[in-house]
């Protein structure tokens, strides 16, 4: 039962600034992932939390109430280290008994509570045993359960399933998000794998060298990345970024990149908007298409307007292909249908759905413009308008 | 794998047995000297005794008991005292040495900031300043004459410390670099002869009138065993992951109670090997007892020393039976604690 909200939060190691000025609300009962490649200070920002560090700067709150001062153990928050911390030479149930005999709680309530929750995660035949002796799977379970054995007011997951294998990180995933429905407590998950975070998280915050790039639902972090970064951490394989030029020629507005164009059409088109009054010294945008949607057509195709290009390489995956195309003078990735197949060097036509276009700043990466209709943008062949 | 030609694997056990018997022979000697007879111990009637002819006990007897002398024997005290003094002294020092050394250890291992070693020359020149600048005290103290009293100690031992930071703060002032490292100037403790300190020690302890007490020697083997201690049990626990700590915290534990419940039971098998070897150390010191001790505490080493008698010179088969009884604390001790010497205790703590 905890809200958790950190204010200007900034954290540095000497000259290296591991964290600036993190703003992040964490409400009730929400399963909070925090999104971000090795190094984004992500495991920081979890101990800043727990109160294993203390910030430079700034204040976090836990229920409205300051605690920069507070130790650890009177925070009431558990946390599962990424490496798990089992105590070697305790056994299972003394593990998972720790924090309740922290609490100086009765032997009979401990033994049922232990017994309780050794239930809940199927680990009841495992209790007489030590660490050593279990599989990842079963030690996964085990540091759970010594976070649930006490009812904090809060959860903090460091990459409890960086070190699974695949199959069992499947399975755990389900579970993790089964429990977490359960129990309906606040949890903050750290991962560097967009899929967790994605499939599990009810908000996600990216966060890329120390900055909260975005703080949004999964929906929202996929659908319109706040920038560049973002768009790039989130989705596999990441975006596909295509520098367009921008053209101003009488009346009209183009994005022009050396394998397709696209045509602003009217002048109250909020694309028009920002390029042509907001900002308009700029000659270059960004232009980025996820590898899902694009479609590859052997032949050229009559009903969408198709820009020529030529097969790279091509991965089959079984489930799907990614297949690199160069367009113009850049490679994208695509991703098509196994029923498709496509050779080497064999020219392609090249299909965006023009519904899921994003235009960002070159300098800045933040995202200008995502179209929401197919009939936002027009389809232009690049030869066709200089 | 080809077979070795048999004079190869003979050559081999011969050279073996050889070094073996090098190393292994004093002992063997000892052990047969206690159960000789007076005639067997030197070659005085002509023979050498490679093995006892006649086994006794009494060179235990003579050395276990007290004997006011009368015809052809010199007064012997017994060296029952000094056993109980051995025993007092060596692990009350031992315990002393583990206490602080062990925390001492664990918050290098956890705390320290250190920022690198400092420079030899700034090292060096730092060292220099420090007695450049007591000297004059020095001189001082000794014209006030209370150089040779507790209080003259107790406050040119304070003055030091005073110079001593005052000097970090005016080097601070212009340069900034490396602090050194906290461990590494302990370890330096150890860096210079033992001889070199003993009679400022026993200066000292005369003056504190800690001479000839089982606490006067409790301390100096305490400060005198710490550098171990600490390096050793500082590499026993940087092998044990940090966030066994803060797990241990985060789960409700204070910070002794992580220390107390979870580090510690884990670096026990280290704490044994250090116990034993500063056991060791300390009950096979003669310097430090032989200077710091009289009539009431000396130990077995010192006491070795004195059973001779100007009768009949060195008495070597009560030295060696005594010698013999002295092995027995530190082989029983290091019996008790095998099963703590075998690593490999936090195996399967930690992912990897």
């Amino acid at each position: 039962m905890a809200n958790i909200r950190l204010e200007n939060v900034t954290k540095r190691f000497g000259r290296v600034t591991a964290l600036q000025s993190i703003n992040l609300e964490i409400h009730h009962g929400e399963f909070f992932c925090v999104l971000g490649p090795p190094g984004a200070g992500k495991t920081t920002l979890l101990r800043l939390i727990v109160g294993l560090e203390k910030p430079d700067a700034g204040t976090i709150y836990i229920d409205g109430e300051p605690v920069n001062d507070v130790h650890p153990r009177n925070r009431d928050i558990a946390m599962i280290f990424q490496n798990l911390a089992l105590y070697p030479d305790k056994t299972v149930f003394d593990n998972i008994a720790f924090p309740l005999r922290e609490r100086k709680l009765p032997a009979e309530q401990i033994k049922a509570r232990v017994a309780q929750v050794a239930r809940m995660l199927h680990i009841e035949h495992l209790l007489e045993r030590k660490p050593g002796k279990l599989s990842g799977g079963e030690r996964q379970r085990v540091a759970i359960a010594r976070a649930l054995v006490r009812t904090p007011r809060a959860y903090l997951m460091d990459e409890p399933l960086a070190n699974l294998d695949a199959l069992l990180r499947l399975e755990m995933r389900i579970e993790l998000k089964r429990l977490q429905e359960q129990l309906n407590e606040t949890l903050v998950y750290v991962t560097s794998d967009q899929v967790e975070a994605m499939s599990m998280a009810d908000r996600i915050a990216v966060l890329y060298k120390g900055v909260v790039q975005q703080c949004d639902t999964p929906d929202n972090v996929y659908n319109l990345p706040a920038n560049r970064r973002v768009a790039t951490i989130v989705g596999s394989p990441p975006m596909n970024f295509l520098t367009c030029q921008v053209q101003r020629t009488d009346g009209q507005l183009n994005l022009v990149h050396s394998g397709f164009g696209f045509r602003v059409i009217g002048s109250d088109h909020p694309l028009w908007d920002c390029l042509c009054r907001a900002l308009p010294a700029v000659q270059e945008v960004l232009v980025g298409v996820r590898p899902e949607d694009i479609r590859l057509y052997p032949e050229q195709p009559t009903d969408v307007i198709a820009f020529p290009a030529r097969v790279a390489v091509s991965e089959p995956l079984g489930a799907e292909t990614i297949v690199d195309v160069q367009l113009g003078r850049d490679i994208i990735k695509v991703i098509t249908p196994p029923t498709q197949y496509f050779a080497e060097k064999q020219p392609v036509w090249v299909a965006f759905d023009m519904a899921k276009v994003h235009v960002m700043d070159v300098q800045t990466g933040a995202r200008i413009y995502t179209t929401g209709a197919p009939e936002q943008l027009q389809c232009i062949l690049p030869g066709t308008c200089a | 794998m080809t077979q070795r030609p048999t004079w190869q694997i003979v050559l081999r056990y011969i050279l073996v047995l050889i070094v073996v018997g090098w190393f292994t022979f004093p002992t063997y000697w000892m052990v047969t000297m206690a159960f000789k007879p007076k005639v067997e111990w030197s070659t005085a009637h002509g023979t050498i005794y490679w093995v006892p002819q006649n086994p006794t006990l009494d060179n235990f007897e003579t050395v276990l008991t007290e004997y006011r002398g009368r015809f052809f024997r010199a007064n012997q005290s017994s060296a029952l005292p000094s056993i109980r003094s051995s025993i007092i002294v060596s692990i009350g020092g031992t315990l002393f040495a583990l206490l602080i050394g062990t925390l001492a250890a664990y918050g290098l291992s956890r705390f320290s900031t250190d920022t690198g070693e400092l420079p030899w020359y700034i090292a060096l020149g730092r060292l220099g300043l420090l007695i450049l600048v007591l000297l004059p005290f020095m001189v001082l103290w000794a014209w006030l004459g209370i150089i040779r009293y507790w209080y003259g100690i107790l406050s040119f031992t304070l003055l030091g410390i005073a110079v001593n930071q005052l000097l970090d703060k005016f080097l601070a002032l212009f340069y900034r670099g490396p602090t050194g490292s906290l461990a590494f100037s302990i370890l330096q403790l150890r860096m210079f002869p033992p001889m070199a300190i003993v009679i400022p020690v026993m200066i000292m302890w005369s003056a504190f009138k800690l001479i000839d007490t089982w606490y006067g020697l409790i301390a100096v083997y305490g400060v005198v065993t710490f550098p171990f201690v600490v390096w050793l049990m500082k590499s026993f626990f940087d092998e044990i992951p940090r966030e066994l700590d803060e797990a241990a915290i985060v789960d409700g534990a204070s910070n002794w109670g992580a220390f107390f419940k979870v580090v510690l039971p884990l670096a026990k098998g280290g704490l044994a090997s250090t116990a034993l070897f500063v056991f060791i150390l300390n009950w096979s010191d003669f310097l430090i007892a032989l200077l710091l001790t009289t009539r009431d505490w000396p130990t077995i080493p010192v006491f070795l020393n004195s059973l001779v008698s100007s009768e009949i010179g060195a008495q070597h088969g009560p030295k060696a039976a005594l010698g013999l009884l002295a092995v027995i604390p530190p082989v029983v001790f290091g019996i008790l604690i095998q099963r703590y010497l075998v690593r490999g205790l936090t195996f399967g703590a930690i992912k990897r």
